[in-house]
């Protein structure tokens, strides 16, 4: 079903309702699905998809998703943190996911940047610029 | 050898020492060419997006929550969830000399089997028009090789001149009759030698036309040797909606290059029309709101842009454009042949009737107008045919209502007389172009009454065998008119010397 204009914009509103000082409040997100419970909006199931995506994106910005193909040490983690939270001033925790396909480096995903410092993404640029 | 192995190393050593930095999104939908992406947070408007699978778009709608983009390439290969990311580069196509004689598509590829092309220079596909101080007026004659028009609608350098008509009543044609007059000048002043003569390098832009129409403009440039001089950019009406919306901004980076390098270029975009209904079917497909007749609001900003990119540059050459417009049942008044009659310095209108009628090219003289006017023509031909247009215009209204009327007194019937002998000496064949130097001398003839004698119906006769009798025995006298690019009392002396004796042949050949 498509989204009204209307229940994109109180998506919108709620998700603004929801971020405190800059980051995602725990408390405001179940004080916001308390109020869709209780007023029963129009099109909820939509209204919650497309606040669901709004709060994804937001807590993606402060996460930094570490990809790795071979080990990857909690200082190596704390050092990508500390970086990462200096560039985008916010505060930016890292988590490690292996991924035996990049052969050797690491790919960090922070929101939709992705700094890319693998053998496979190195082979990739090089097979396109042949 | 090792020094070959010392490059590679360093430049894994650069590659491995560095971590790429990527904006990235992830597709939503894909549907008719066009994606819609989440993420792509930093992407600019314009900015070449890539897809997996080597195809690449375009970001042409920035939203809130989403990116709209044009596929060009397969989208087949392509679905939910895909990761895109963007490239920092805006759509480019390669420009310079080694295009010319090539056919590429929309993104400067070539299509002709001829190998690829080696290109050293790449210029964006979109970019902002000269402004004011650069621009020069229009004062240097661009020779269409049709009588008709470079006798009564002159065309120059850096002007913008629309070919409209209804379907099937020569619009190509005269385009494609410039383009080998334009080649055949060209042939002509290199040859020579001459330090001033600035070859005329020309585009096509086949946008939305039938693979087999395109194949039969290539091969009639190519039987007439204009090939050589031409780029073709096609994009035909296979191809998807985003390359032929491009089409015609890719050929107009190719033109301005050779302007921006002090050459001068022709380039005609064949046509607008299906242009526009090309960038409406996309328009519509990115959701944006539609207009009179479903045209996006920014249809007039579309053209406008392109055709603001035609310019004569102080200091460096020219960008002239023809571009072709279809009407729909003679009707000038639609939205987008009265967008784009706005923007441009005057039309060329052809007629349906006038071409069945055998007039061709069924050139309107009534609707038909050069905004630079007679600043853009040689002296010989306003010498020549300063009056025509007038004379022409009075012919048509005397011949409609002439028909109601049987008793004519003289004036009437003798400027009736003029007005058909006109029309039959402008009528010629197509992929025929004529020199300027011909079209003075047979409008000379014209203006000295030495066709008043002849019946009309033998008007058409009678030009051929006078194009014939100074081709061969007079190639002097031409060159010298070319040349002079006056009428001086020595070149009225051997016209008319020449003018006699040709009579006089064609009277005893009768």
């Amino acid at each position: 079903m498509r989204a009204a204009k209307k229940t994109k914009l109180l998506a919108k509103q709620l998700f603004k309702l929801s971020v405190v000082n800059g980051a995602v409040s725990a408390e405001q997100v179940a004080g916001v699905l308390g109020w869709v419970e209780k007023t029963a909006p129009r099109q909820p199931v939509t209204l919650l998809k497309l606040y669901r995506g709004y709060i994804a994106a937001e807590l993606a910005k402060s996460r930094a998703i570490v990809e790795h193909a071979g080990a990857v040490t909690d200082a190596t983690l704390k050092m990508i943190e500390g970086a990462m939270t200096q560039k985008y001033r916010r505060v930016v925790t890292a988590s490690a996911k292996p991924n035996p396909a990049l052969i050797a480096g690491l790919r960090v995903r922070v929101g939709s940047d992705v700094y890319e410092s693998t053998v496979a993404g190195q082979l990739a640029t090089l097979s396109s610029a042949v | 050898m090792s020094n070959v192995i010392d490059q590679i190393e360093s430049q894994i050593a650069k590659l491995s020492s560095k971590a790429v930095k990527k904006n990235t999104g992830t597709i939503r939908t894909v549907a008719d060419g066009v994606a819609k992406l989440d993420g792509l947070s930093d992407v600019m408007y314009n900015e070449m997006v890539a897809f997996p699978g080597g195809a690449i778009g375009i970001a042409l709608n920035l939203e809130e929550d989403e990116v709209g983009c044009v596929v060009l390439g397969d989208v087949a290969q392509l679905k939910e969830g895909d990761e895109v990311a963007t490239t920092g580069k805006l759509l480019s196509v390669p420009v310079g000399k080694a295009l010319l004689g090539r056919v590429v598509d929309a993104l400067g590829r070539p299509v002709d089997g001829k190998g690829p092309i080696d290109a050293k220079e790449t210029y964006p596909v979109e970019k902002i028009a000269p402004g004011i101080m650069v621009r020069k007026s229009v004062n240097q004659p661009l020779f269409t090789g049709i009588m008709a028009i470079d006798s009564m609608i002159p065309i120059g350098r850096g002007q913008r001149e629309l070919i409209i008509g209804d379907r099937g009543t020569g619009k190509t044609t005269i385009c494609i009759d410039t383009i080998i007059n334009q080649a055949r000048i060209n042939k002509v002043g290199l040859a020579s030698g001459a330090k001033d003569f600035r070859p005329v390098y020309s585009i096509y832009v086949a946008v939305g036309q039938k693979q087999s129409n395109v194949v039969r403009t290539i091969a009639a440039l190519e039987a007439a040797g204009a090939l050589e001089y031409t780029v073709i950019v096609s994009a035909p009406a296979a191809d998807n909606p985003a390359n032929q919306y491009l089409a015609p901004f890719s050929g107009a980076a190719i033109g301005e290059w050779f302007m921006e390098n002090g050459m001068d270029a022709l380039i005609v975009y064949d046509d607008l029309s299906k242009h526009a209904v090309a960038y409406r079917q996309i328009s519509l497909i990115l959701k944006r709101p539609s207009g009179r007749e479903a045209y996006p609001g920014d249809v007039f900003y579309l053209h406008s842009r392109l055709l603001e990119r035609a310019a004569r540059l102080d200091g460096k050459g020219s960008l002239t454009a023809l571009p072709v417009i279809e009407t729909q049942a003679g009707d000038v008044s639609a939205y987008i042949p009265t967008n784009v009659i706005s923007i441009t310095d005057g039309q060329i209108f052809l007629e349906t009737d006038l071409f069945n009628q055998g007039i061709r090219p069924a050139v309107s003289v009534g609707l038909s107008v050069s905004r630079v006017g007679s600043s853009a023509q040689v002296k010989v031909t306003k010498q020549v045919g300063g009056k025509l247009k007038g004379e022409l215009a009075q012919f048509r209204e005397l011949a409609a209502f002439a028909q109601f009327g049987s008793d004519l007194d003289a004036k009437t019937k003798a400027q009736l007389d003029r007005g058909a002998r006109i029309v039959e000496l402008f009528k010629q064949p197509q992929l025929n172009p004529l020199a300027i130097e011909m079209q003075a001398a047979i409008l000379w003839l014209l203006q000295k009454n030495y066709f008043d004698s002849i019946d009309t119906k033998q008007v058409v006769a009678a030009a051929n065998s006078l194009k014939d009798y100074l081709t061969t025995r007079k190639a002097d006298l031409l060159a010298s008119i070319r040349n002079e690019a006056k009428l001086t009392d020595a070149i009225e002396a051997g016209l008319k010397a020449a003018a006699d004796e040709w009579k006089a042949t064609f009277a005893a050949k009768k």
